[in-house]
């Protein structure tokens, strides 16, 4: 019952006036932001600090706790409605989301989006409440090795994700763990794949990557097979209803990976996109109709909606409770705490629990506030696929290189757009699936960089990453998930050829 | 002849004198003449970006110039993309960006095509201190023990929040010299931060962490899972801190500053150098600015152009001696 009374207390302080429309302005602050790739929740964040310099903590975090789950709340509708994802937890929507969309079902995925993501949110509130203090344990009991594990088990996702042949999957996610070397080596400062181009020191971002293989691809694409609407016009965007066994078939995808993504949340880290991908892959593993994956199918973008908003949540464990922030994003809202002079931390519920539990009940109401400003929002927004074809697919072109010109405000990075939306073409044309790509693009970094951190603390010994228990039961899980599939696909075929 | 002489003494010396002199001291005065772009080489959220947005801030809270300081950030290999650009600017009197010890190890580590020496150094503005950070049930109590530890089995890892031959590598390996160490004997492993560091220390995957005190500072006291065994400062800081013991309290002969300061274009004019020296020393006298470097834990550290200078230059001499050390001296 003690949780109870703490959060009446935390809403009686998330429920006053100024704190109500400071809720309001960050989720509405948060959706636009999410919508537009190029202006992500850590450059909106650190804009604002000034701002909040001069409120209440509680009154300050609860606006930029808003505007970062409200941006992965919006972060969905680029995805399903142009195939261009903004943030990294947004891409396995984009799976989904955007076939949907293609078949005159805009309406309804949106919709998905929506529910997913305000459930997904609002249970992730609900275990951060009850069960924050205890699970700092788990968020630090993950070091070198057992990250290397995760990535590994994340990695394992590329089956699943190319569905005509393996080994062209497996290329593709080869040249997505290439393109994530390119860069200063952080473990040693060696420069690698940088041609002496100071352009590439810092590697080259994800976002340049997505917005190149999957939207401006889809334009060249969409140009060669005759842009001048031979395909079957982008009729209306469909209802937005979901009818009775929808619901039903959703409800069991969205629990699920509510849960996993709060829980990879609170590693520090890549925790939404880690926890999207396992979540669409977990899904289509899980499902009778898994083969329909990709083609639209309604689970595939419920479950990666659920567990990138849960995972959003989940990174606020490490943040209050331990004081170390898990992503870039957290990074910022601890430096804003800071100098608001709050300091998370294992002392912070004693010592300013009306910041804490006064942020933890303003997230139920920003989750209420999400989805009654993003439902009758998305007819509006839908619209956009009414346009006239070669209007769409000119806006689709400047949405992609705003985004990623205001992110750097370098020309070098839309010769590189550009880039790889020629791969993407090709890759498309070939028949490589782009989705593993982009995952071992995501994961191979860090993976890479746990495996050696894991090496050097270990003295060189592999028998490190077996000797922990939760590395070893992570690989072993990789393993499963690797070798279940093909045996049964060895079983099938046996069979047939029996027969 | 009156203005001459003012001129020379708020040159010379002090904040305070400052601010009489730009009130009497306009008519040969340069002022800046359209807004200044003030840089700070990292994405948002970082220290050189604080730096940046807080000193614009206060300086325009404080109306102590007439023109406003643009924060820009210029993210890149460590600052390498920004110091390009702002070479290429030489003689510009409106574009500042923010500076710390990086300025000197990226160059000496082979990453940049410009060294400190090719811009105009303008103000140390303040400094922060190296901490050594152990789990709070470690059975270290005090850097002998740490050390001698470490010279025992030379496997033990050393976390720190940058890459090999950056600030916190640099400043291990000075200590460790300091207790009688080989430099290179450490076995420091570089995290993506200092926070990243400071959890893999709290759940026990490494030994100790070496971060910057004002970053740790939060991580320590009543209920913490860390405890720190000594800072780099020649005298105990304060606040939070007090109860920390210096290297040198514990027979360490050493000290480590991370200085951060403001630079300028390359061949900046000596009046427009004056104008920001002095501003600067102005800003650093203001209540909203004591109010935001108390909070963020910066320790005030000003020097003036010529002294700041001096300074860099002895720094890369003591830098590079490390990192020849540590054969990661690649100039």
């Amino acid at each position: 019952m003690d949780a109870l009374n703490n959060l009446m207390y935390g809403f009686g302080i998330a429920l006053e006036p100024i704190n109500i429309a400071y809720v309001f302005a960050g989720v509405f602050a948060g959706t636009i932001i999410g919508m537009l790739p190029g202006l992500g929740p850590i450059s909106a964040l650190a804009l604002m600090i000034p701002i909040t310099f001069a409120m209440e903590p509680s009154s300050g975090l609860i606006l930029m706790a808003g505007v970062y789950y409200g941006a992965i709340f919006g972060g969905s509708t680029s995805s399903i409605l142009l195939n261009a994802p903004g943030v990294a937890g947004t891409v396995a929507t984009s799976f989904d989301g955007y076939p949907m969309a293609k078949q005159g079902m805009a309406g309804k995925a949106l919709a998905i989006a929506a529910y997913a993501s305000f459930i997904g949110g609002t249970v992730s509130v609900i275990f951060l409440m009850l069960v924050a203090p205890l699970l700092s344990k788990v968020a630090v009991s993950f070091g070198p090795a057992e990250y290397f594990a995760l990535m590994v088990l994340g990695l394992t996702a590329v089956v699943s994700l190319s569905d005509k042949s393996l080994v062209k999957g497996l290329i593709a996610a080869v040249v997505g763990v290439m393109i994530s070397i390119v860069g200063i080596d952080t473990q040693t400062g060696t420069e690698r794949f940088t041609f002496n181009s100071i352009q590439l020191l810092d590697g080259i971002d994800f976002l340049v990557v997505a917005l190149g293989i999957f939207a401006l691809a889809e334009v060249f694409y969409m140009l060669l097979r005759g842009g001048g609407g031979k395909e079957a016009p982008r009729n209306a965007i469909g209802s937005l209803k979901l009818s009775g066994s929808e619901v039903k078939k959703i409800a069991g995808p969205i629990s699920r990976s509510s849960v996993l993504g709060f829980f990879t949340g609170v590693l520090p880290g890549a925790g939404a996109t880690i926890g999207s991908f396992l979540g669409y892959s977990m899904e289509k593993r899980l499902a009778k109709d898994g083969d329909t994956f990709g083609q639209g199918n309604i689970k595939g973008v419920a479950a990666p909606e659920a567990a990138n908003n849960a995972a959003c949540t989940g990174s606020f464990v490490p943040l209050l409770t331990l004081g170390v922030p898990g992503s870039g994003t957290t990074a910022v809202l601890l430096g804003a705490l800071l100098v608001m002079g709050v300091t998370p931390g294992p002392m912070m519920l004693e010592q300013r629990p009306d910041v804490f539990w006064g942020v933890i009940a303003s997230m139920y109401i920003g989750n209420i506030f999400l989805l009654v400003l993003n439902l009758p929002l998305i007819p509006l927004i839908a619209k956009i696929l009414d346009l006239p074809r070669p209007l769409l697919l000119s806006m689709i072109l400047i949405f992609c290189m705003i985004g990623v010109y205001g992110m750097s405000f370098s020309v070098f990075d839309l010769l590189l757009l550009l880039g790889f939306g020629l791969l993407g073409l090709g890759m498309r044309l070939f028949g490589f699936p782009t989705a593993p790509l982009i995952l071992a693009l995501i994961l191979g970094n860090i993976m890479e960089e746990s495996m050696r951190r894991a090496l050097q603390i270990s003295g060189g010994d592999w028998s490190t990453f077996i000797d922990k228990p939760i590395s070893l039961s992570l690989l072993v899980i990789a393993m499963l998930s690797l070798g279940l599939p093909l045996l049964k696909k060895r079983r099938n075929k046996a069979a047939t050829a029996a027969n | 002849m009156t203005t001459l002489s003012l001129k020379r003494i708020a040159v010379l010396a002090l904040p305070m004198a400052a601010l009489a002199m730009t009130t009497s001291a306009q008519a040969q005065e340069w002022t800046p003449s359209k807004s200044i772009e003030f840089i700070a080489p990292a994405n948002p959220g970082g220290g050189w970006d604080t730096l940046v947005r807080t000193m614009s801030r206060v300086i325009q809270q404080e109306s102590l110039a007439d023109e406003s300081f643009a924060a820009i950030n210029v993210p890149g290999g460590g600052g390498v993309v920004a110091w390009a650009q702002v070479a290429r600017d030489s003689g510009n009197p409106h574009k500042l960006f923010a500076t710390s010890p990086p300025m000197i190890l990226v160059p000496l580590a082979g990453a940049s095509r410009y060294d400190h020496t090719d811009f105009t150094p303008i103000a140390r503005i303040n400094t922060d201190y190296s901490i050594i950070l152990v789990a709070a049930d470690s059975e270290y109590q005090t850097l002998e023990d740490l050390f001698e530890a470490l010279k025992a089995n030379p496997g033990l890892s050393v976390g720190g929040g940058s890459a090999p031959g950056s600030m916190d590598h640099i400043s291990m390996a000075g200590l460790a010299s300091a207790a009688g160490m080989e430099p290179s004997a450490v076995n420091y492993i570089p995290f993506s931060g200092g926070g990243d560091a400071m959890t893999n220390l709290m759940g026990g995957h490494i030994e100790a962490v070496i971060g910057g005190a004002g970053e740790a500072v939060g991580q320590l006291g009543e209920g913490s899972q860390l405890r720190a065994l000594g800072v780099s400062s020649e005298e105990r800081l304060g606040g939070g801190l007090a109860e920390v013991p210096t290297y040198q309290e514990q027979g360490y002969d050493y000290t480590f500053d991370i200085w951060r300061g403001v630079m300028g274009a390359p061949e900046m004019p000596e009046e427009a150098v004056e104008y920001y020296e002095t501003l600067f020393a102005e800003m650093l006298e203001t209540d909203a600015w004591r109010e935001a470097s108390d909070q963020l834990g910066w320790i005030d550290a000003y020097q003036d152009s010529e002294t700041f200078g001096a300074f860099l230059d002895e720094q890369q001499a003591q830098f590079s001696s490390v990192l020849t050390d540590l054969g990661l001296l690649r100039q």
